[in-house]
């Protein structure tokens, strides 16, 4: 009997730990009732305030909800390596962007790292990566070894920002991880606004200030644009052979092959005032076209054509976008900026965003307003023109204005964006699933009825089938499902929908390991066993069959937790947690409870059914 | 209570008849993948997916040529039981473009019935192709630690037979899905990631069952003649039918309560699931015991069994 205390002990010490672990959820959800059922707010606030610190504890030790029951955003984020080493490179010729070309190509198959497959494709055509890449005295490893580093840090440093920019936005428990040598994975919980969130997260905030051309220059750069585009357009093309027209990198011709359904001409307007301006339902058509190499080389030497950020408006309410012809090498980046501030304008009509600098910035700011009175200098981020103000004065104290934004929204996020700083190079969104809160309590709904239901249907069955020791079936059956719930609490893993439905699956596979020993059980005492001998020959011989189960659905759970992706681990979780507890509670506690029966005499024969 | 209890089928006798019946269930199962085709959830095939709830009842019809006149492409069904519909396109655009253009188009044309965009998923094509890779892994993976697992066990003819159950099983299910495909609207049969989630549980579930019947051939086995061995295998799936017939049972009563409860967005695993139970009890009993029989019966060899009680 020593074996029975030391079993009863450790059962009642399991039972003690689940409740106690799943406490906390329960008072969180009476302290929310409470906090819900006030008349005003006054009193809540009152009590919420009087119980504070109870509500905190109740709230971090609760059990977690997934994002598919709570509502909220996923995200999986993509840093761009390319960009990243297009901008390490130097000596760039068309040969380079062809094989760039060619690695984005094969990189969208393939998961491989993206430095090997640069390195490869340079190897087949022969060339050192020292021609294009930091020394010519290198070694293609050492090269490779430093694209490598650089990427890590990049995708690193990509993350911190991007976690410095959701903790600025405000967001209760973001979850930010990097999967793999590329990728960024965010969950943030409550999110109403996912168009705001993902303006936050995408924007690059490369801030560069750059000197405007002079208008003569602009002008004449159309000119010669308008020229260069042949007189007339091809008839009939669809619309997608535009994009199959884009031409390869390095061909001599300028001849621009559209076939689309405009010439550049048709949509580029000045304005008696000498501004170049496009319409708002061209906007993306000419962005598409600005960017294009043979329209690059038609323009004086460091030069760009950028468009504005936001459209203005005539008196007639029709909107259009200011073009500018700027300097490409910037005379100032943003990493100069320390402080960013989002404020309303002297007029107090228009919101605007305050920069101050270092002291290196400073100093070079001064000098640059200084050498360019009575020039325009663009404020360009991400690659739009926010403002062009003309330099009055030189301004020696390092501070700068970003105006030209819409909303106090927008300044704010810039103020973010600013000051966590610039990401190391673009992020792309390659999926997004974002769950709206009713749907979420939807699921909580579904999940709950399925748990009850799950639980009552295989209960009732297994008293009606195998009568008292069913009893002895469902008691363990309770005890599995607490310690799965307070396993998921302790450690502070979320239960999704998937979740849910791997606890009610693990329902009806505990009371297998059940079934397995009792069927057993039945054959012992036909065999005329006594039933003591036979409860210990069916725990016996039913044991290797459990134990295969167990280890076969453990390992297959496992496989899904580590090749999953999402809600789907949860699942991958509870199935884990379930069929390790249910080892646990099929085979000690069922076996001391019916210690505990036999020693009442609580047992027959029949008992088994 | 007993089921099942004094049985004394011939199973081995007869096994010709369920290898046709399996070999049927393949063969149209088959046929529809490589035909029809399987009905790939956004996991694996990228693109977007939205869930809109109306206020009152709406005609599916009305909201589709609303949304495609708004220049969505893509196909819209019932989802649920209660006003809701799914939206599954391959939109590339930004989500939020996507979201306007639905909330705009419904909300102009669809006056008086207020919809709400209760969740939108997208996934882009490299994300999609991970998955794939993903899934394709982890199948593999679990069943060569399978094969391993039972070869330690038992005996690699055992190993081999049980593995060839679960093919028989994945396949079957699947060939279900492409059959049943987007036939009924309750249940749309979308092969996602859960779906693999199902896979990979039925064949863990799947081989359980086979061991079982594995475990007590091995106990009658031991020291008897290859000629006793039809007698042997027979009396051994007589004797574990109940234990089998009742496992199984217990979790269909979970998986149908899922079926039942869990909303749209289980229903298809628990259909994969239900149907794999379904498919790997038969095919414990009816394939993976008789092919070690034939198997030792081409080869000769009698059988040797490590492990066991």
């Amino acid at each position: 009997m020593k074996n029975n205390s030391f079993k009863l002990i450790l059962i009642a010490v399991v039972a003690l730990v689940s409740v106690w672990s799943i406490w906390p959820t329960y008072r969180d959800q009476a302290l929310t009732k409470k906090l819900a059922s006030f008349h005003s707010s006054e009193d809540s606030l009152k009590y919420a305030l009087d119980h504070r610190s109870e509500i905190e504890q109740a709230k971090e030790k609760s059990l977690k909800l997934g994002l598919d029951l709570r509502g909220g955003m996923h995200l999986v984020m993509e840093v761009d390596l390319f960009d990243l080493i297009e901008q390490k490179a130097w000596n760039k010729d068309a040969n380079f962007y062809r094989i760039m070309a060619n690695v984005r190509k094969t990189a969208v198959n393939s998961g491989d790292n993206v430095v090997e497959l640069l390195a490869a494709e340079f190897k087949k055509e022969n060339i050192r990566l020292s021609r294009y890449f930091y020394d010519i005295r290198n070694t293609d490893q050492e090269i490779i070894d430093k694209l490598n580093k650089e990427s890590q840090d990049a995708l690193v440093r990509a993350k911190e920002i991007i976690r410095n920019r959701i903790d600025q936005y405000g967001v209760a428990e973001p979850v930010i991880q990097t999967q793999g040598s590329r990728r960024i994975i965010i969950e943030l919980s409550g999110v109403t606004d996912e168009a705001r969130v993902r303006r936050l997260l995408k924007g690059t905030a490369k801030l560069e200030f750059r000197l405007v051309k002079e208008p003569e220059l602009l002008l004449r750069a159309i000119e010669r644009i308008n020229l260069a585009q042949p007189p007339s357009t091809v008839q009939n093309a669809p619309a997608d052979s535009a994009v199959a027209a884009a031409p390869v990198a390095g061909q001599a011709t300028p001849a621009v092959k559209t076939s689309a359904p405009r010439k550049l001409s048709d949509v580029i307007g000045v304005m008696q005032n000498g501004l170049v301006f496009t319409p708002d339902y061209a906007h993306d058509y000419v962005a598409s076209m600005l960017s294009r190499e043979e329209l690059r080389m038609l323009l004086p030497q460091d030069t760009e054509l950028l468009l504005a950020a936001k459209p203005l408006k005539t008196e007639k309410g029709e909107k259009y976008y200011p073009i500018y012809l700027v300097q490409k090498t910037p005379e100032l980046t943003g990493g100069v900026i320390t402080e960013a501030k989002a404020t309303f304008g002297a007029d107090n009509a228009q919101p605007e965003v305050l920069m101050s600098m270092n002291e290196e910035g400073t100093s070079k700011w001064a000098r640059i307003t200084g050498a360019n009175i009575g020039k325009q200098i663009a404020i360009v981020l991400d690659g739009s023109v926010y403002s062009a103000p003309v330099v009055q004065s030189r301004i020696p104290s390092g501070n700068s204005v970003i105006n030209g934004i819409s909303g106090l929204d927008e300044a704010k996020d810039l103020e973010i964006i600013l000051k966590a700083g610039a990401l190391p190079a673009p992020v792309r969104i390659l999926e997004e699933r974002t769950v709206g809160p009713s749907l979420g309590s939807d699921y909580i709904r579904a999940g709950l009825q399925s748990l009850l239901w799950g639980f009552t249907a295989v209960a009732v069955f297994m008293i009606f089938y195998y009568h008292k020791a069913g009893i002895a079936a469902d008691l363990a059956l309770v005890l599995n499902i607490l310690i799965v719930i307070s396993v998921l609490a302790g450690f502070s893993a979320a239960l999704t929908l998937p979740g849910i439905a791997g606890i009610v699956l693990t329902m009806g596979m505990a009371v297998d390991a059940n079934v397995l020993i009792y069927e057993r059980v039945r054959e012992e005492l036909n065999e005329g066993k006594a039933l003591r001998l036979a409860i210990d020959a069916g725990y016996n011989r039913a044991f290797s069959s459990i134990l295969d189960s167990h280890v076969t659905t453990l390992a297959a759970a496992f496989l899904l937790y580590v090749y999953g992706i999402g809600p789907i681990q949860g699942f991958a979780v509870t199935l884990m947690i379930g069929t390790g507890a249910s080892l646990f509670t099929a085979i000690v506690v069922t076996r001391v409870i019916f210690d505990l029966m036999l020693g009442g005499k609580f047992m027959t024969d029949k008992s088994f059914g | 209570m007993r089921v099942f209890q004094k049985t004394n089928f011939n199973f081995i006798k007869h096994r010709r008849i369920a290898y046709i019946i399996s070999c049927v269930l393949l063969v149209s199962g088959m046929v529809s993948l490589f035909t029809k085709g399987l009905n790939y959830g956004i996991d694996f095939k990228g693109g977007s997916e939205v869930v809109i709830r109306f206020d009152k009842p709406v005609d599916v019809g009305a909201v589709r040529a609303i949304i495609s006149s708004a220049g969505v492409n893509g196909s819209v069904k019932q989802y649920g039981m209660d006003r809701s519909v799914l939206l599954r396109t391959d939109y590339h655009g930004e989500t939020t473009n996507l979201k306007a253009l639905i909330t705009n188009s419904l909300t102009s044309r669809l006056q008086g019935n207020p919809a709400q965009i209760l969740s939108i998923q997208a996934v882009g094509p490299s994300i999609a192709a991970d998955m794939k890779m993903s899934a394709i892994k982890a199948l593999a993976a679990s069943l060569i630690g399978i094969l391993l697992y039972v070869s330690i066990r038992f005996e690699f003819k055992f190993a081999a037979a049980g593995v060839i159950a679960i093919f028989h099983d994945v396949l079957t299910v699947l060939g279900l899905f492409s059959l049943l495909g987007g036939l009924f609207d309750f249940m749309p049969l979308e092969v996602d990631q859960s779906i693999i989630a199902a896979f990979l549980t039925i064949a863990g579930y799947s081989i359980t069952d086979t061991v079982v019947v594995y475990d007590r051939i091995r106990e009658r086995i031991r020291g008897q003649k290859p000629s006793d061995y039809e007698r042997i295998f027979n009396e051994s799936m007589n004797q574990t039918l109940s234990r089998t017939i009742i496992t199984s049972g217990t979790v269909m009563i979970s998986v149908i309560i899922l079926f039942i409860f869990a909303g749209p967005a289980i229903r298809g695993f628990a259909f994969a699931m239900c149907a794999g139970i379904l498919i790997g009890t038969y095919s414990s009993i009816f394939v993976a015991a008789p092919l070690v029989f034939d198997w030792q019966q081409r080869s000769n060899a009698p059988i040797k069994l490590r492990g066991g009680v």
